[in-house]
C-alpha cells in the first residue's frame, strides 16, 4: 500500500484512495481558470493543517497575493509564515526589481534565468531537509516560465527540479495551463512527472496515479473551494 | 607567457599563474550551481585591478538584474558602466518587455554571433563573459551553438580577448557536452556533492592545454559581499562522551593535537579539540575532533560549517549513550551530510553488533554502521572508506 499525501479536498481524497502517493510528482493541468491554482492552494492549504512543511513557487502573483487568494477560501497563511515552515520562491517579482528582502524562508528569482531560480529551490531543499524529510512542493505554474524561456529548456529545468524534490523526500504538484506548449512539449511534459491530472472546469480526471484507477468526478470552484459533485 | 589573473582563490594557481591572453574558458556547472559568479568575479576583478576592458553578453539575466548581483558580492560595476570600461550585449531585455541596456542589443538570439563580433573587436586584449550556453542552445540549435562558439572563439583568439562561456548542464547528451569541450582551450567543473540534497560545491580543471589539469576538487561556497571562497574541507569526528573520539582522530590522522587534560576524572578527557591533517588516497581534509561534553555544544555548529562528512563515534557497550549520539547529528546538522557510524570499543567484552545499534538507536536504514577499535586502528580504513565512497559517490 502507497502512502498517500491529502490534497485537501476531502472527496477528492475518497475518490482516489487518500490522495497524492507519497515522494511523487502531480501535474496539474486544464485550459485557463479551470481551478489549477485552487487546487495548488488546497494542496498548501492541508500541509498548513497537518504541519508540513512546504515549498512554494509562485511565478504570476508575489506572497501578498498568495495571502489574499488564501483568504477569499478563509484559509490564513500568517501564522505558518511565521512558524518558518513556508518557503516561498517568488519568481514573479525578480525581474521587476522587487524591494523585498531575501530571508531564510522568502527568496526572489526571474522566470529567464533557471540557472537561478534551481540554485534556491536547492537552498530552500538544504534548509528544509535538515528539519525532515518529508514535505510538500508547489510549482504555480510552469505556463509563465515556458513563456519566457525556450519550451525545451524548461522541460530539462523541470526534470531537475522534479529529481531534487524526490530525492529531497517531497510530494509535489506541477500546475501547467493547457497549450501554453505545443503538444510535443506537452508530451515530454508529462513523462516528466508520475501523476497526471486534467481539469476541464466541469470535471476532473485522473489521466494517469500510481497504484490507482483513472477515476473522474465533475466538480465546480465555490467560495469553499473545490466542490465535487 | 604573459597571464592573465582569474582572481578565482586557488584557481590561478592550478593554471600556473593565470590564463593566456585569447583564450576561451568553459564554466561549465550542474543545475543549482551558479556559474555566473565565476563570470562576474574575474572580469569585475580584472576591470578593478589591472585596468581591464571588457562586457557581458547576457540571455538569461537582464543587465539590472546583474547590477544587483554585482552589488549583492559587494562588486562596483556602476563605475566602470558609466566609464565604458565594461558594457552589456543585452539580448533578454526585449523579450522580457524591458528596455534593453547596452551598447549592443540583441532581438533574435540567432543573430548572437554577428552582433557579439564587433564587441569583440572593441575590447581587445579585454575580457568577455558569455552567459548562457544552455540557453543559446535550446534556443538557436546545438550546431548553431557551436558554429557560434567557433567564430566567437576565432575573433577572441586574433583580438587576444579571454572568452568566457558559463553553462549550465541541464540533460543535454554527453556528446554535445563533449564537443563544447573540445572547443575551448579549457574547462572548469563546478559540481556538488550530496546527501539527498545538495551540501556541498566543488569545481575542478578537466582541461587546460596550457597547463596540466589536475583534476583536483576543490570545495567552495559563495559568500555575499566577496563571492567565491574556497576552504579546506573538513571531517567531524563527533560522539558521546568518552566514546573514543580522541583516539580515533589520531587513529586516522598524522600528528593530531588534542585540547585535553587531565582532570579530576579517571582518564583524560578532550575539553577543546582535537585537529589533525589527514591525505587519504588522494584526499586531503582537516579533521575536526569535538568535545562530547554538553557544555560545549556551542563549538558543533561553526564546526559543522565547512565539514564535509561526520563520523558519529559511540562507544559500542554503552547502549545509554546512543540518544547523546543521536542528539549530536542533529547539533553538527550532520543530517544531510554523509555520515559513518563508528561503533568503537567493538572489541570489549558486552560490544553490541551494528545491527542491535541500528535497532537501539533507531536510524534511518541506509547509515552505515562500522565495527572499530580505535585503539587497536581495528576497522580504521574500513570507515574511511566508506565515508569517501558516501562522499565522492557522485
Amino acid at each position: 500500500m502507497i502512502p498517500k499525501i491529502k490534497t485537501g479536498i476531502a472527496a477528492f481524497d475518497d475518490l482516489t484512495g487518500g490522495g497524492l502517493p507519497d515522494n511523487t510528482i502531480t501535474l496539474i493541468y486544464g485550459p485557463p481558470k479551470t481551478g489549477t491554482s485552487v487546487f495548488c492552494y488546497h494542496f498548501l492549504q492541508q500541509a498548513i493543517s497537518d504541519d508540513e512543511f512546504c515549498l512554494y513557487l509562485m511565478t504570476d502573483y508575489n506572497l501578498f497575493q498568495l495571502e489574499e487568494k488564501m483568504m477569499q477560501f478563509n484559509w490564513f497563511i500568517h501564522e505558518y509564515l511565521q512558524k518558518e515552515m513556508l518557503y516561498v520562491l517568488d519568481i514573479a517579482s525578480g525581474s521587476i526589481g522587487a524591494t523585498q528582502k531575501e530571508t531564510a524562508t522568502f527568496k526572489i528569482s526571474s522566470p529567464q534565468n533557471p540557472t537561478e531560480m534551481v540554485s534556491k529551490i536547492i537552498e530552500d531543499l538544504q534548509s528544509i531537509y535538515q528539519k525532515t524529510h518529508r514535505f510538500r512542493s508547489v510549482l504555480d505554474s510552469t505556463t509563465t516560465l515556458f513563456s519566457f524561456n525556450s519550451p525545451i529548456l524548461i522541460v530539462r529545468v523541470l526534470k531537475s527540479y522534479v529529481m531534487r524534490i524526490k530525492v529531497a523526500g517531497g510530494t509535489g504538484i506541477i500546475a501547467y495551463t493547457e497549450g501554453a506548449a505545443d503538444s510535443q512539449i506537452e508530451t515530454m511534459l508529462k513523462a516528466t512527472v508520475d501523476n497526471i491530472i486534467h481539469l476541464d472546469g466541469e470535471k476532473i480526471d485522473v489521466e494517469a496515479m500510481t497504484g490507482c484507477d483513472n477515476v473522474s468526478a465533475n466538480y465546480k470552484i465555490t467560495d469553499e473551494g473545490f466542490c465535487i459533485i | 607567457m604573459d597571464l592573465k589573473k582569474t582572481y578565482i582563490p586557488r584557481l590561478d594557481d592550478i593554471f600556473g599563474g593565470g590564463v593566456p591572453k585569447g583564450k576561451s574558458m568553459l564554466f561549465q556547472a550542474m543545475p543549482g550551481i551558479m556559474s555566473d559568479v565565476f563570470g562576474y568575479q574575474i572580469i569585475s576583478e580584472r576591470v578593478h585591478s589591472d585596468s581591464e576592458i571588457g562586457f557581458i553578453y547576457t540571455n538569461t539575466r537582464m543587465p539590472v538584474e546583474i547590477e544587483r548581483v554585482f552589488d549583492k558580492y559587494g562588486w562596483d560595476l556602476k563605475t566602470p558602466l558609466n566609464s565604458g570600461q565594461i558594457f552589456f550585449i543585452d539580448s533578454i531585455s526585449g523579450m522580457m518587455g524591458v528596455p534593453p541596456m547596452g551598447k549592443y542589443i540583441i532581438d533574435d538570439l540567432a543573430n548572437s554571433a554577428e552582433i557579439v563580433l564587433p564587441a569583440i573587436e572593441d575590447i581587445a586584449g579585454g575580457t568577455a563573459v558569455i552567459e548562457n550556453v544552455a540557453t543559446l542552445i535550446d534556443s538557436i540549435g546545438a550546431d548553431n551553438t557551436i558554429k557560434c562558439i567557433k567564430m566567437l572563439n576565432g575573433a577572441a583568439a586574433k583580438h587576444e580577448v579571454n572568452i568566457i562561456y558559463l553553462f549550465t548542464r541541464w540533460d543535454y547528451e554527453d556528446r554535445l557536452v563533449e564537443q563544447l569541450k573540445n572547443l575551448v582551450d579549457c574547462e572548469v567543473q563546478l559540481f556538488s556533492i550530496e546527501e539527498k540534497v545538495m551540501y556541498r560545491q566543488v569545481f575542478m580543471v578537466v582541461k587546460s592545454n596550457w597547463t596540466r589539469a589536475s583534476n583536483c576538487k576543490i570545495f567552495f561556497e559563495l559568500t555575499e559581499p566577496g563571492g567565491v571562497k574556497v576552504f579546506i574541507p573538513k571531517l567531524l569526528v563527533t560522539g558521546p562522551y568518552n566514546a573514543g573520539k580522541t583516539t580515533f582522530v589520531h587513529a586516522i590522522t598524522e600528528k593530531a593535537v588534542s585540547v585535553e587534560r587531565q582532570a579530576f576524572e579517571l582518564f583524560p578527557t578532550t575539553v577543546g579539540l582535537d585537529i589533525g591533517h589527514m591525505d587519504y588516497k588522494g584526499f586531503s581534509a582537516d579533521v575536526f575532533g569535538t568535545p562530547g561534553q554538553e557544555r560545549f555544544d556551542l563549538l558543533l555548529e561553526p564546526l559543522a560549517r565547512e565539514a564535509i562528512g561526520t563520523f558519529i563515534v559511540i562507544d559500542s557497550t554503552k547502549p545509554d549513550t546512543f540518544a547523546r549520539a543521536k542528539e549530536m547529528i542533529n547539533m553538527c546538522r550532520a543530517e544531510a551530510l554523509p555520515k559513518v557510524i563508528v561503533a568503537n570499543k567493538h572489541d570489549l567484552p558486552g560490544a553490541l553488533g551494528p545491527d542491535e545499534i541500528k535497532k537501539r538507536m533507531a536510524l534511518w536504514e541506509d547509515v552505515s554502521i562500522i565495527p572499530v577499535s580505535a585503539r587497536k586502528k581495528e576497522g580504521v580504513d574500513k570507515a574511511l572508506d566508506t565515508l569517501f565512497d558516501l562522499i565522492y559517490r557522485v
